[in-house]
């Protein structure tokens, strides 16, 4: 896309016309010139250089002319910062308009100079100001007040030094309402950015306060109610008047002054002691709550925000009016998702059929997402609301006999939720369940079918028929569903031991432990495997354990996060649902992540701290990703292990690969949070039962992602974190491992790609195509994309540098450096006769040699040759001179254009001694650095 | 769509204001290294994928909050935890403000008037707080003259989708007109301006309804005289005092909830049922309100679906569409939608010609109407230009459909929607501006008064499988 389109302009050869205007006599012309000059400025045009000299511009500030005035101060805020001789020359000017007759002059002047952040002007902008003060004008007096605010961002000494902040806290009884309304916000904006208390209200501050609130502007409403909502009420009665006097702001038509008014009346009322009075408080809230339903869509959108916060604080204040948030076909669809959100919130026993009836007809809406989003609300309500559960239930068959693929997709994944919140009793749902299994393609349906499948084998008749049909695609599925079947089917062989299932468990667990990549599939595979073969009946305990029950979905916003949030109420804060510190800096996110990587212990306590972490993060909304995993603010137990441990035998595959499945607060029940995890506890076993698992266990699975070096971090990655590097593989392939991570981009991730620059090896992916699954925030894959040399690709210098580039659908295009190393490009043939190594090693010339003495120790030969040979270092031949062993070795990389660059090594050391003088020798004697490299790393 | 995007800011610390306009977005850097493109693109790809950008937005630390006027998005953006509806709230009071003064607002209108959009953003808000946001008080501060629009735009649509229809002198003028010599003359428009909210099931009940509602005014009077507008005396307003007895009778008009303007008046409504008010120039609602009596629907749809005597695979649909409404009212851009399921594969529509409900005369208008089958959306659109009032039409369409789906299809399809405009008296909810006073002592000083009353359809569905 082209980004400069976006601050083009219509016409060239304007420049060059206006600026003989501006040097017009004519006042007429002029002022059209800087107009233009003006709107010119406006689309992102560089116009500075149309006053050359800054005499003119000077000359045109002296202006009578008051509109001319104001289009040249409007110039100097904009171009001051780059020309400061310009403002210099201007300070004369605005300190005398600082003082003529007219106050909308005084106003500018003084208004203009706070905006020039240019040292020069002020240190002038002092004097001027206290005098703006205290001007007879109230106009110009509320436009000092901000102005103060100004000149505390570029310098509090010179406002603490002036006392202007006590000029200010005055102002605050002054008697014309914008001035107070303006001396609050001033301030509040002070407040915000000094470290100590600067504007404390006490009884005699309300009293100005409230009443300057009836008469100021809307705006000054809203800076006045959010001040007030710092102050604490001295009783019960104090509490009262305030929200006496607030109460009719609720009325206003403006939508900020009515939050501002909710936020310090629901403040307020903490402080109300009769419970009566308060519940009678908060009653009169919901009306105007409702009101702001009427509004534009953005101003709805911060009301439902709200109010998603309001009514799980307050439950009961919107009960009766759960009409008004049923979705308008029109509603924006952010609009309609927070509605739903709300209903599922209100629903009770005694509107869920209302409610119900609703959903049930969203879900034949044209909006994809939208209808998935309503049968999820389905799903919800039935887990929330235990009495209507049949009702949410039979709607969810309804839909599933519609047969829209997705809608299908979505009823099976609620209903796995709805089948672990209810053990055992909607199992009728089951038959016809299995009727729509050809609908599914989804992976996440696709494993939450499975897990049904897998934990109702006892009771489907043809289990094993269904889990076979899974099964004839095992090695396409995605990891997720892989998982789930691995389960799944132990479950049925555990559940119907017979031969059927016997056969798919054998096939099943043969396949996930030596045909697949996965290290987490292959790792489960094996722990069924050995608890199945080891005992039975601790495997039937184990893995048909009773599992625990979710909890009634209590969706969203963790108490002590609302709690802070409802104090924020009508912020932006409130409207995200995370705390202000973690958008307000971004030097924040780094800080957190920092101290969470410290936070970790040892072992097994360590990785269940992470867990209940990341746990508190999916459920802390979603949305908020990766950054919300690292809230201060949740605090969630840690999760006990064996739990954990029962858990993933049992759902971890249902979930692990799940975006974010209905929001199950309880972390014991997370399942996706838990699996890696125990797959770590077990990493220790796999190695004290190195028999049982064969010597394959002990070989670092390829698709390991911890021995890849980070390439792109989170906050280059703009939450993507990139893991990978260049390998060479069995049989000489080459390919990028890729390990991908969504730390933090706070929304699911897909359409991943890669491309390669132009480099030394010519190297160039197969495909585009990075094979990795959507990445829900917190998730992460591995991926090898194959890669193949291409003379048309190469660079002609031989270097070792690698251009990435990786695109992401929702991120755009990412850009890493890597490096190619050597080792990855020695070929498997790369020996040669000992008699071409003498030759060459003579023919070559003295400049295409290189000494390195590189910090290693060898010990053995042996040892070394075997070590070199694994890294495809040919060892020609082995000398043993006075007081020092010498190896000849040789090795081939494979040139773009399919030649062979042979590499000359001789490495002279003395065994059990640090040192090995490594001589280099070669044609392409670039590859020098990269051929030490290889030595040291193929005998560290 | 235009590609040229341009961008006023107005680079304050606590935060900057973009004035994002035309099909995309426009904006510019300033102090605070925003970067306007990761929004543009932001707003592309919700485009691309058909959805809604919410209003709130975080990229890079830095979060932008807009609102959509037509065309045109204003976007602000800010780091620090500032109130968004605040920020929305001014934003679209921008928007009106510009609107008051150049008389639209599109992009070119715009455009044309940076330096005085300029000035005006400066008056109204300095270093990021909200000043002076009315158009009349900024009135004394503003130098700049406005630049008329070279061209009108086709069709001027605004927010409350009410103007998109004729009506005494569509007026594009600045406020500032009023105060400059010139043939201008003094007038003012008071509307009322009602959405419909209504849920019907099969057989046409109403199952639900409520009506957002609002008076609006538009006034263009020179030296600013005050102004008394009656409303209904048995006009009850839930949460304020005054009005008649609660044992009122059943036909009293009653609001819900009820917002008033700055400049209005509270204890004339409660004791007088009276909106008095000192009527800036410019757009402004007097009173926003909400009622949720059962109003009589304008419009009633039934839809049926039959089987088809031979063709297993083939369903006729008949939609019958009646105008409740008397026959002195027309509504206007009659548009109804009938979502139809996946397997349906074919359809075939027709629509028959103008034929009153009752007996009378023909209709003398032959009106336009069509109907079509839009597969892309699986949605069957029928349009109606002028639907007079007790005039009844029927659509009937042929539908193919996947063998063995034809009870999906009858359980499946809908809700129908429909949109319309309908201007004329009564009111839905019964308001009504019994008369207006503008109390100025000139003896010749007669402006003219322009009043109407219309109901747009907020959200008007049909849901066929409710009983």
């Amino acid at each position: 896309m082209a980004d400069g389109r976006f601050f083009s302009t219509t016409k060239k050869g304007e420049v060059a016309e206006y600026k003989n205007d501006l040097h017009s006599l004519d006042r007429k012309s002029q002022k059209n010139a800087v107009k233009r000059v003006i709107a010119a400025m406006t689309v992102g045009k560089d116009v500075s250089s149309l006053f050359p000299g800054t005499h003119n511009v000077v000359n045109c500030m002296q202006t009578e002319d008051m509109e001319l005035k104001k289009l040249v101060y409007l110039y100097l805020i904009n171009y001051a910062k780059t020309q400061p001789d310009l403002a210099i020359m201007a300070v004369n000017t605005f300190v005398k308009d600082t003082q003529d007759p007219n106050p909308l002059i005084r106003a500018l002047a003084v208004r203009t100079m706070g905006c020039i952040r240019v040292d020069k002007i002020t240190e002038y902008l002092c004097d001027p100001l206290q005098r703006c003060l205290k001007d007879e004008d109230p106009y110009v007096r509320k436009t000092a007040a901000v102005c103060v605010a100004k000149l505390y961002d570029i310098s509090a000494e010179m406002v603490e030094d002036r006392g202007f902040l006590d000029v200010l806290r005055d102002m605050v009884g002054d008697a014309n309402p914008m001035v107070v309304a303006n001396a609050v916000a001033a301030l509040a904006e002070i407040q915000a950015s000094s470290s100590g208390p600067v504007f404390v209200i006490d009884g005699a501050v309300l009293t100005k306060l409230l009443r300057a609130l009836n008469e100021c502007s809307e705006w000054g409403q809203v800076f006045i109610l959010d001040a007030l909502a710092a102050y604490t009420p001295a009783d019960s009665r104090d509490a009262e008047g305030i929200v006496e006097r607030v109460a009719a702001r609720l009325q206003h038509a403006n939508g900020a002054v009515v939050l501002s008014a909710i936020k310090l009346i629901l403040h307020a009322a903490k402080y109300i002691e009769d419970a009566g009075a308060r519940a009678a408080i908060h009653k009169k809230l919901a009306p105007p709550l409702v009101t702001l339903l009427g509004a534009e869509p953005e101003i709805q959108y911060v009301a439902l925000r709200n109010i998603d916060l309001i009514v799980q604080s307050v439950p009961g204040i919107l009960s009766h009016e759960v009409k008004v948030f049923f979705c308008k076909y029109n509603d924006p669809i952010y609009v309609k998702t927070e509605k739903l959100e709300i209903m599922i919130k209100l629903a009770d026993e005694k509107n869920i059929d209302q409610v119900l009836l609703e959903l049930r007809e969203y879900a034949s809406e044209v909006d994809v997402d939208f209808v998935r989003k309503a049968v999820r609300a389905v799903g919800r309500c039935a887990i929330s609301l235990e009495p209507a559960a049949e009702r949410c239930v039979n709607v969810l068959l309804d839909l599933i006999q519609g047969r829209v693929s997705y809608v299908v997709q979505e009823a099976v994944v609620v209903l796995r939720d709805v089948f672990r919140r209810y053990p055992g009793r909607y199992e009728r749902v089951i038959a016809p369940l299995c009727e729509c299994l050809e609908a599914l393609d989804e992976p996440e349906a696709k494993a939450a079918m499975v897990w049904i499948i897998g934990e109702y084998a006892d009771r489907i008749d043809n289990a094993d028929e269904l889990l076979e049909q899974f099964l004839e695609g095992f090695p396409e599925e995605s990891p997720g569903v892989q998982l789930a079947l691995v389960t799944a089917t132990v479950k049925l062989f555990l559940r119907k031991p017979s031969e059927k299932p016997q056969a798919l468990i054998q096939l099943v667990l043969s396949y996930a432990t030596q045909e697949t990549d996965s290290p987490d599939l292959r790792d489960r595979a094996y722990i069924y495997w050995r608890l199945l073969s080891a005992d039975p009946d601790a495997a039937r305990d184990v893995v048909l354990a009773p599992r625990p029950v979710i909890e009634a979905a209590a969706d969203g916003v963790d108490p002590a996060l609302r709690a802070e949030l409802l104090g924020e109420l009508g912020s932006l804060a409130s409207v995200l649902h995370r705390p202000a510190a973690a958008f307000t800096s971004a030097a924040r996110l780094a800080v957190r992540r920092a101290s969470q990587l410290g936070a970790g212990g040892v072992g097994v306590s360590r990785s269940t701290s992470t867990a209940a972490d990341e746990a508190g993060g999916t459920a802390a909304g979603g949305s908020a990703g990766g950054s919300a995993a690292a809230t201060p603010h949740v605090p969630t137990p840690p999760a006990p292990v064996p739990d954990l441990l029962g858990d993933l035998l049992d759902l971890g595959g249902a979930d692990a690969d799940a975006a974010a499945p209905a929001p199950t607060q309880a972390p014991t029940t997370h399942a996706a949070a838990g699996a890696p995890d125990v797959l770590d506890l077990l990493g220790g076993l796999s190695v004290s039962n190195g028999a049982v698992f064969g010597a394959d266990a002990g070989r670092a699975a390829p698709g390991a992602a911890s021995h890849l070096p980070v390439l792109l971090a989170a906050e280059a990655g703009k939450g993507l974190v990139i893991r990978g590097g260049v390998e060479r593989e069995a049989g000489g392939q080459l390919a990028y491992q890729l390990h991908l991570e969504n730390a933090g981009a706070g929304v699911p991730l897909d359409g991943f790609m890669i491309q390669l620059n132009k480099n030394g090896w010519g190297l160039v992916p197969q495909s585009q195509t990075i094979p990795v699954p959507r990445l829900a925030p917190g998730a992460s894959a591995s991926a090898r994309v194959p890669l193949v040399q291409n003379p048309a690709s190469a660079t002609p210098a031989l270097t070792p540098a690698l251009q990435v580039a990786i695109k992401v659908s929702q991120l755009g295009v990412l850009y890493l450096a890597d490096a190619v190393p050597l080792a990855a490009l020695l070929r498997e043939d790369g020996r040669t006769s000992p008699e071409a190594f003498v030759g060459e090693w003579q023919a070559l010339p003295d400049a295409a040699e290189q000494a390195r003495t590189l910090p290693l120790v060898i010990h053995a030969v042996p040892a070394a040759q075997a070590s070199l040979e694994a890294a495809r270092l040919f060892v020609m031949a082995h000398k043993s001179v006075p007081g020092a062993e010498v190896l000849y070795v040789t090795g081939a990389a494979g040139l773009p254009s399919g030649q062979r660059a042979q590499l000359l090594l001789e490495l002279r050391f003395v065994p059990g001694q640090r040192g090995v003088a490594t001589v280099f020798k070669a044609q392409e004697t670039s590859l020098a650095p990269a051929a030490f490299d290889a030595v040291a790393a193929a005998l560290s | 769509m235009a590609d040229t995007l341009f961008g006023y800011s107005i680079p304050f610390p606590t935060y900057d204001l973009y004035v994002a306009i035309t099909a995309v977005a426009l904006y510019i850097p300033s102090i605070i290294l925003t970067t306007p493109e990761a929004f543009g693109r932001r707003v592309q790809a919700s485009r691309a994928a058909g959805s809604d950008l919410p209003p709130a937005v975080g990229i890079d630390g830095v979060q932008y909050l807009h609102v959509k006027v037509g065309d045109l998005l204003w976007v602000a953006t800010t780091r620090v935890n500032l109130s968004p509806s605040l920020v929305s709230e001014l934003l679209l009071r921008i928007t009106v403000i510009c609107r008051d003064y150049f008389g639209q607002v599109t992009e070119e209108c715009v455009r044309r008037n940076l330096p005085l959009v300029y000035e005006l953003l400066d008056e109204v808000m300095d270093y990021g707080f909200p000043q002076n946001s009315s158009t009349e008080r900024l009135k004394q501060f503003i130098a700049i003259q406005p630049q008329a629009a070279r061209s009108l735009p086709p069709g001027v649509t605004g927010v409350a989708g009410g103007e998109a229809f004729d009506r005494p002198a569509e007026v594009i003028k600045s406020v500032l007109d009023t105060s400059r010599t010139g043939p201008v003359k003094d007038e003012i428009f008071v509307d009322i301006v009602e959405r419909l909210t209504a849920t019907f099931d099969a057989t046409g009940r109403q199952k639900s309804s409520s009506i957002t509602g609002a008076v609006q005014i538009k006034s263009y009077l020179s030296g600013n005289p005050p102004i008394q507008l009656g409303l209904n005396e048995d006009l009850i307003i839930r949460g304020r005092e005054g009005g008649p007895a609660s044992h009122a009778s059943s036909d009293a008009v009653v609001l819900e909830t009820c917002s008033l303007h700055q400049a209005v008046d509270p204890r004339r409504l409660d004791t007088d049922r009276v909106l008095e008010l000192v009527p800036p120039n410019g757009h402004f609602a007097a009173m926003n309100y909400r009622s949720t009596r059962s109003f009589r629907p304008p419009f009633r749809v039934y839809p049926l679906m039959e089987d088809d005597a031979v063709a297993p695979d083939k369903l006729t649909l008949y939609v019958r569409l009646r105008a409740e409404f008397p026959p002195s009212k027309t509504a206007t851009g009659v548009e109804l939608r009938l979502p139809l399921p996946r397997s349906v594969q074919r359809v075939h529509v027709e629509t028959d010609g103008a034929r009153p409900a009752t007996l009378g005369l023909p209709s003398k208008t032959h009106f336009a109407q069509g109907a079509e089958w839009v597969e892309r959306d699986r949605v069957l659109v029928w349009n109606l230009k002028h639907l007079r009032g007790s005039q009844e039409h029927t659509l009937r369409a042929r539908l193919t459909v996947d063998a063995g789906s034809v009870e999906a299809v009858k359980r499946d399809y809908g809700p129908i929607t429909v949109q319309f405009v309908l201007p004329g008296k009564p009111s839905a909810s019964g308001l009504d501006v019994r008369y207006m006073k503008i109390l100025k002592q000139e003896k010749n000083y007669n402006p003219a008064r322009w009043f109407r009353v219309v109901a747009v359809a907020n959200s008007y569905q049909i849901r066929p499988h409710w009983l």
